[in-house]
């Protein structure tokens, strides 16, 4: 499903460059579950952040689906964005101004989707999650473990194929972070949506089929 | 969609509450003036567009040349319009007008009448006046008949129907019978008028409207055939005079060029004289400020958004990680802007309509009495949109440009994206503002040295009544002064034609040159009495003033100005003694030489001016009086009027109020200036209070760090303060020569004009730093006063 060839990436720095991964080679099968992991300035998050669309590799391909991501436009980026990918933050990432609901609303007013469609797929998911009593709260009324579940029911909300989370119980206790990680383990399950998660936690990395090593930018 | 982001928009604007008073309070300042200013524009523009020939109307005017000047006069001589018709088969209609006035008797009732014309009974096929009673062709044939306008009838005659009632004008000579009823003169037509007697009238009255091709007075109109080309017209006209007047105009010496004026411009653009007269100028400045001041508005709103667009790039970034364009995100953003602008909007349009009494005020005028029936509020919408996209797109473009990733990792600050940018729109709006002020102070400063300047003549404690209305003037003139300077408190009284400030005659008149040939010009004249010059304290170069014991004096004596001896090519003022001259059928020489006093107001240099004695003429007398009797001269002056004229109303003014009148629309405008400047202040210190409260609450930390180094209050306010003057004394030296040129302009319409103080430029940028300083120690003194570890402890 997602597949990289030869990817490598840097900054400039200076009249020299800083090398975040070096020729990276990674290929990631439907209904996977998988855990990056790796010491902090590994680059474990710019490979997330590439595989999600967020940041272009240097160099090397890059296909999802068997598409030659690193050919695409803009648009055709952020098409795929938004059918295919879902995003789970460390930090939650969610928009203070707007409830729980219209957080959660928000990446199906992008697709353009019918009112009546997207009420029902909103209120599937807080059901889902058992957080439909406090749809109407605002993120700053909510717990961290709160806040994560509905950063996860935003990436799930557009029904992607795949979800990228960058250390998603970072910020939790260890029994929030368990709940999430069940989570996900049932969304893989279950739904056989495709998983890749970036970690520092052991405990964490268990959870997945397979654990990725990244030391300075290579996979180890 | 539209309703997520109204949303948003909607709890971002209640959240930032400061922020968002700020600008709704800038942009709804900023609209309003706009909004103000454009009704204005837009009336003055408007004027004389009510006439439904308005194309076809030309007016005549003449350029009179004599071998010393040229006159460009707004008027004509009688004989020229009824002439021009006849000649010409393209000219459908010709109508003379001359302004007059007269004191209206009905009964025991007497009414000032200042806005009266005489007019051909064609007046109303070439002008669209409404009649709503008589008939438009016949109203105004016959002598001794009227029209008046709806309002003026019911002062007359109240509820009572005008038709075929008469009145009595000049005192008893006349008794006009009223043929017609008329809707009121609309505010913008430059020719006024609550009456309009029919010329006929003023010719059998004596007035020579046939022959008399050289007596200016009148103002002429031609209704042209559709498809005329004026220009074509205009060029056939020499010929013309000449075929009519040719030899007269060689004999004296003195030529007549006709030119043709469309009416669109007779009240604007053109540069000739007309009865009410706009001022492009004004026009100019107006909508400059105008837009001057909204941009200060959207400035503030550009540079609060982009200093506080950190804020917003974590929303960026989620929305663009959940699959948001670029593009929809810069619509959001341009929609919060709208939602305000919109919002600006409403309350402008209210603010407008509850300013526009004050404004009407203001601008001296009826501009309008309601927004929403003159259509405007199309254009007011319009501007609100435009005012929303200027100030919105470039924080748009700036937000909606943020890469998630750099967002979302957190490593993202404070950007110094737009800084310069920011400093240079905060440059940019004190120079608005310093200009402003630099402005305001050389309007008063200029306005002030014309009331203060020495005009020549002695203008204070000169109280004039008016005894135009006395029978048998030459016989009783003396009595009448004798009576009034024995009232307790006079200690002066001089009788003449025409007072300093207020309208003089001119005269068709022949002096004699340095070579002993006349050369004829139309010359100012004043009819005095032989106390005139002692009592306005006029000087004399040469000769000397009228006495009593000459015979001669009374009849064959003249006193003229430096500029009538300079026009005439003498070099001395004691060459001119003796000349001769012959002006309105009198013959005699000349026999002093006063020193030029500004009879006419300080925006025109002094033009030649020409004395004689004639009782016959004397209308206004002035008493010199003590300023602790004033009442008793006034009510003893009155009795001796009522005496004399019993039919009339008894007007007294004073010559230095009077005088300075002449500047009212001056000072008009100096108050407008005023009120925009202190508008344009307000708006940019408000931007600036916005700034720096962001500013401060950004540096809180390094604020904090500083002080636990051991930094003073005072330490911390300059160095806040230090990047704002910086950028105050860039906007002083670019808003100096800018301010200089504009005030070198508006001066320029004064003949007699203050030389700019330097420092007023000084003082400008004084105002504008002490106001910067004092912005930014308020919001500042509040972060250095804070305990340090308070502020490093949230971080």
């Amino acid at each position: 499903m997602i597949q990289l060839k030869h990817i490598s990436k840097h900054y400039p720095v200076g009249f020299g460059k800083n090398e975040i991964l070096k020729d990276i080679d990674l290929r990631i099968f439907e209904g996977e579950f998988v855990s990056i992991m790796g010491p902090s300035g590994s680059g474990k998050s710019t490979l997330l952040h590439i595989l999600g669309l967020l940041e272009e590799p240097s160099q090397g391909e890059y296909l999802f689906d068997g598409e030659p991501v690193h050919k695409m436009n803009e648009k055709k980026r952020t098409q795929l964005h938004r059918g295919a990918i879902g995003f789970v933050f460390q930090a939650y990432h969610l928009i203070d101004e707007l409830t729980v609901y219209e957080n959660i609303e928000t990446p199906l007013l992008y697709k353009n989707m019918p009112a009546a469609e997207r009420k029902s797929r909103v209120a599937d998911i807080l059901d889902r999650f058992n957080i439909v009593a406090k749809k109407d709260l605002f993120p700053s009324q909510l717990s961290g473990g709160q806040q994560q579940l509905v950063g996860i029911a935003r990436a799930l909300v557009g029904e992607p194929k795949v979800i990228l989370a960058d250390e998603p119980t970072g910020n939790l206790h260890s029994d929030q972070a368990k709940e999430i990680m069940e989570l996900f383990k049932q969304l893989n399950e279950k739904d056989k949506i495709t998983i890749v998660q970036v970690t520092h936690s052991e405990l964490n990395a268990t959870y997945g089929h397979r654990i990725i090593q990244i030391r300075d930018g290579i996979i180890a | 969609m539209i309703k997520n982001y109204l949303k948003i928009a909607w709890r971002n604007i209640r959240k930032q509450k400061f922020y968002s008073f700020i600008n709704i309070l800038g942009l709804t300042i900023g609209m309003t003036c706009c909004f103000l200013i454009f009704m204005y524009v837009r009336f003055e523009l408007s004027y004389d567009s009510f006439h439904k020939n308005k194309d076809r109307i030309y007016r005549v005017v003449t350029d009179v040349k004599t071998p010393t000047e040229l006159i460009e006069a707004d008027i004509t001589s009688a004989p020229m319009g009824p002439n021009i018709k006849a000649d010409f088969p393209e000219v459908v209609s010709s109508v003379r007008i001359n302004q007059s006035n007269t004191l209206v008797a009905i009964g025991n009732n007497k009414y000032d009448e200042d806005k009266m014309v005489y007019a051909d009974a064609t007046f109303f096929d070439v002008f669209s006046f409404p009649l709503i009673r008589g008939n438009a062709k016949e109203a105004l044939t016959a002598p001794f008949t009227a029209v008046l306008t709806e309002s003026n009838a019911k002062r007359y005659f109240g509820s009572e129907d005008p038709i075929g009632k008469t009145f009595q004008i000049d005192g008893g000579k006349a008794t006009i019978k009223v043929t017609g009823l008329m809707k009121d003169v609309p505010e913008n037509s430059h020719l006024p008028f609550d009456m309009v007697l029919s010329l006929a009238t003023a010719e059998a009255m004596g007035q020579n409207l046939t022959e008399s091709w050289g007596n200016f007075g009148m103002l002429t109109y031609l209704l042209l055939t559709p498809g005329t080309d004026p220009a074509k017209l205009e060029k056939k006209l020499p010929a013309f005079m000449e075929s009519h007047i040719g030899s007269t105009m060689k004999g004296n010496n003195m030529y007549y060029t006709l030119h043709l004026e469309p009416l669109k411009d007779v009240y604007m653009t053109s540069k000739r004289n007309a009865p009410v007269k706009g001022s492009m100028t004004n026009i100019y400045i107006f909508s400059i400020v105008a837009i001057l001041i909204l941009l200060i508005a959207v400035i503030n709103f550009v540079n609060l958004a982009t200093a506080r667009a950190t804020e917003r790039a974590r929303e960026v970034g989620v929305r663009k990680s959940v699959g948001a364009y670029e593009s929809q995100l810069t619509f959001q953003f341009l929609c919060e802007t709208m939602l305000l602008s919109l919002f600006a909007f409403v309350l402008s349009v209210a603010l407008s309509q509850l300013l526009l009494p004050p404004f009407n005020l203001l601008a001296g005028k009826e501009i309008a009495y309601n927004i929403f029936s003159t259509g405007a509020i199309v254009w007011f919408l319009l501007i609100a949109i435009s005012v929303g996209l200027l100030a919105g797109i470039y924080p748009a473009l700036v937000l909606s440009s943020y890469k998630p990733v750099v967002v979302l990792k957190g490593a993202f600050s404070s950007s110094n994206k737009g800084l310069f940018l920011r400093r240079g729109l905060v440059v940019f709006q004190f120079v608005i503002t310093i200009v402003l002020i630099v402005g305001v102070m050389i309007v008063y400063y200029q306005l002030l040295y014309l009331q203060g300047r020495d005009l020549g003549f002695k203008k204070e404690q000169q109280l004039v009544v008016e005894f135009g209305g006395v029978n048998n003037m030459k016989e009783r003139w003396h009595d009448i002064k004798q009576q009034v300077l024995n009232v307790q408190g006079v200690s002066g009284v001089t009788f003449s034609s025409a007072i300093p400030g207020r309208f003089q005659n001119s005269a068709y008149s022949n002096i004699e040159m340095k070579n002993g040939e006349m050369q004829a010009s139309n010359i100012n004249l004043y009819f005095v009495d032989y106390d005139f010059i002692k009592q306005y304290e006029i000087k004399m170069v040469a000769g000397r003033t009228f006495l009593p014991e000459m015979a001669t004096d009374s009849t064959q004596a003249m006193l003229v100005n430096e500029a009538v001896v300079s026009s005439l090519g003498y070099n001395k003022p004691e060459e001119i003694i003796g000349k001769k001259f012959d002006q309105w059928g009198r013959k005699g020489t000349i026999i002093g030489v006063m020193k030029n006093f500004n009879y006419r107001s300080l925006k025109e240099t002094v033009s030649p001016l020409t004395m004689r004695i004639e009782p016959e003429a004397f209308g206004p007398l002035t008493i010199t009086v003590d300023p602790k009797n004033i009442k008793k001269v006034i009510a003893g002056v009155e009795a001796i009027y009522s005496r004399y004229v019993p039919e009339g109303r008894f007007n007294y003014f004073f010559v230095n109020d009077d005088f300075d009148r002449q500047y009212r629309g001056d000072f008009r405008f100096g108050q407008l200036v005023l009120t925009f400047a202190i508008l344009a202040i307000f708006l940019a210190t408000l931007g600036l209070l916005g700034l720096i409260s962001y500013i401060v609450i950004q540096r809180t930390k390094e604020i904090g760090i500083r002080k636990v180094l051991g930094a003073s209050v005072n330490n911390i306010l300059l160095l806040l303060s230090t990047d704002f003057i910086k950028l105050i004394a860039i906007a002083l030296v670019v808003a100096t020569p800018l301010a200089w040129y504009l005030m070198y302009k508006w001066l320029q319409d004064f003949a007699y004009r203050i030389d700019m103080p330097w420092w007023v430029f000084l003082a400008a940028g004084s105002v504008a730093v002490v106001i910067a300083l004092a912005t930014v120690s308020i919001q500042t003194m509040k972060a250095a006063m804070t305990n340090p570890v308070k502020s490093l402890r949230t971080e």
